[in-house]
């Protein structure tokens, strides 16, 4: 009696979870483990699948589209991390100091959150053109020298985009620091305060090795946007000029849904995971160890 | 930061006030992006390249021009229609699922709330091919529906996760005191759980509700009916129609932008805890 009783409340509390799992499963792993299975396959969307083998991979590895959306991801990735990172933390110091418009502050730094990438592209596509504000500031400034039609030029436009990125995600990133900051007990500063420890030193020594966490955390999510890229590029620039600001998210969408070459693109997408997966993983190893408990 | 533990020197005043007004007029440069956004919609079309000046004049042509070529209250209702639906889809699943995670000591429990964790490092680059193969399969391509099943699919890791988190706060003698009385497993959920559930509903919604709304890869792949196009589209279409006519695409962004812009100064607090909600189980 009591068992069968437990065996229905199992059965009931299945049911619970049944929704969840039969559309996760069905939109998240399915098309996963598809994937998997078309990644090893010459498919056009059209006509039945072929089986190659590796032959997809080999090609990605020799493919210099490929080769160069790879760098360039990488690149974002890397000064996205750099630049965004300290500069967010930087922000939060500042913000966590008792200004009397601190929420005025605050919100004016996040705000950019809320945009769609669309709308961020005509933004600032438009700011950055050569008859754009950007440049004009410039030249009222009275630096001719540095006039670029930013976008448009190799030499600028990866740099563009990843500026562009700062200005959208550093509020972001600011407001976790902040949310790591507020949970550090305040009588921590107290005992500093008594051994005189201020400034860089105070910083070092006690601020950063508590709030780590939250750098593990902003470095993650930010690793994880800016791998994704593709809104951004796609509208912005279209990966160029040529393909100066093309990234692996951009290169794989092209391959799918330009060129018809579904399998291919199946097969870069799982590389795509797996660069993900590694780059993040090495990451929360690395950030990981280095937070302490209090 | 260590605020009264000791007497602040007026020199530390003077530099706080210092870097308050620093700070402002860096607000200020980051807002600008939005100042000129609402600029360029309301200004002439001969203003436009000197970007420095005021307008001359402030004009409403480019709203008009809007509303001639793109059909905004249908895109704005498609976009409703996809948020709305994906909050009610992922609100009930995720709520449901959560509390039973949390309270089911099994194994096959954790087994699927490990299975939701993994799930969100796949990216949508990696299958946005068989979804596209399963929407065709499914008849769902074309469809808000689909959109709407995705970004359901896509939301219930971080979703179960806060209904997870939550649930552990709510005390266990509540359900058991409603069983005695009579009341079963799916009663007590609905009637005792889930309205105690809503400060998780409400973190949910407005963290997960931009994301939806601005989402461009999912209607780009799977959206080709123009009458079924959300706001986000509906601009990039505009865009590639009328390359270099910028105060009606602006009008436009500005128009899609405005509710964000509103729900955002309303709900910013909530948003802050979701965003560090998120975060901190990341």
């Amino acid at each position: 009696m009591r068992t069968n009783h437990m065996r229905s409340s199992y059965l009931h509390a299945l049911v619970f979870v049944l929704p969840a799992l039969v559309i996760f499963l069905t939109f998240v792993y399915y098309p996963f483990l598809s994937s998997l299975y078309y990644s090893f396959t010459l498919w056009d969307g059209i006509n039945k699948p072929v089986f190659i083998g590796f032959q997809n991979y080999r090609d990605l590895f020799h493919d210099t589209l490929v080769r160069h959306a790879a760098l360039n991801t990488l690149y974002i990735v890397v000064f996205c991390a750099i630049i965004n990172n300290p500069l967010s933390l930087f922000l939060a110091l500042l913000l966590h100091k008792p200004l009397k418009m601190k929420s005025f502050l605050r919100t004016a730094f996040y705000i950019p959150v809320i945009l769609s990438m669309v709308v961020v592209s005509v933004i600032w596509g438009n700011l950055l053109q050569y008859e754009g504000v950007v440049n004009a500031v410039i030249e009222k400034l009275g630096m001719g020298a540095l006039l670029h039609d930013w976008l448009g030029e190799l030499s600028t436009a990866l740099i563009a985009v990843i500026l562009i990125n700062v200005w959208y995600a550093t509020g972001y990133g600011a407001v976790i620091y902040l949310a790591g900051l507020a949970s550090i007990p305040t009588e921590i500063y107290e005992a500093a305060l008594i051994d005189r420890a201020e400034g860089w030193t105070k910083f070092r020594h006690i601020t950063l090795p508590l709030i780590m966490p939250s750098v593990t955390i902003c470095t993650f999510l930010g690793m994880v946007g800016s791998l994704k890229f593709f809104d951004l590029p796609y509208v912005l620039t279209n990966g160029g000029p040529g393909d100066a600001t093309s990234t692996l998210a951009l290169v794989i969408y092209d391959f799918a849904f330009k060129n018809g070459t579904f399998g291919y693109a199946t097969a870069a997408g799982i590389l795509f995971m797996v660069l993900i997966l590694l780059l993040t993983t090495v990451q929360l190893r690395y950030t990981r160890r280095r937070e302490v408990e209090y | 930061m260590s605020s009264g533990a000791y007497v602040k020197p007026k020199r530390h005043k003077i530099r706080l006030m210092a870097l308050e007004a620093a700070l402002l007029l860096v607000a200020l440069l980051y807002l600008y992006p939005f100042y000129y956004l609402f600029e360029s919609a309301v200004k002439p079309a001969k203003d436009f390249y000197t970007p420095l000046k005021f307008p001359s004049k402030l004009i409403g042509d480019n709203f008009a021009k809007v509303f001639e070529r793109v059909n905004f209250p249908l895109a704005l209702l498609n976009t409703v229609l996809v948020c709305a639906g994906t909050i009610v889809l992922v609100v009930l699943v995720s709520s449901m699922a959560g509390y039973m995670i949390s309270r089911r000591k099994e194994r096959t429990f954790q087994l699927i709330f490990f299975l939701f964790l993994t799930g969100m490092i796949i990216p949508l680059q990696t299958s946005m091919v068989p979804i596209y193969k399963l929407g065709i399969s499914l008849h769902l391509i074309n469809t808000r529906s689909l959109l709407v099943l995705l970004y359901t699919a896509g939301t219930i890791p971080f979703a179960t996760m806060l209904y997870t988190g939550f649930t552990k706060n709510i005390p266990r003698e509540l359900e058991e005191a409603a069983h005695i009385d009579g009341c079963g497993r799916t009663r007590t959920f609905w009637t005792i759980i889930f309205p105690l559930l809503l400060p998780a509903t409400g973190t949910l919604i407005v963290t997960t509700l931009f994301t939806f709304w601005n989402d461009f890869a999912g209607p780009l792949l799977y959206l080709t009916d123009p009458n079924k196009m959300t706001l986000i589209t509906q601009i990039f279409r505009f865009k590639s129609e009328r390359a270099s006519d910028w105060g009606p695409i602006f009008a436009l962004c500005f128009l899609c932008t405005m509710p964000l812009i509103i729900i955002f100064l309303f709900t910013q607090k909530y948003l802050l805890q979701g965003m560090t909600a998120g975060a901190v189980k990341g």
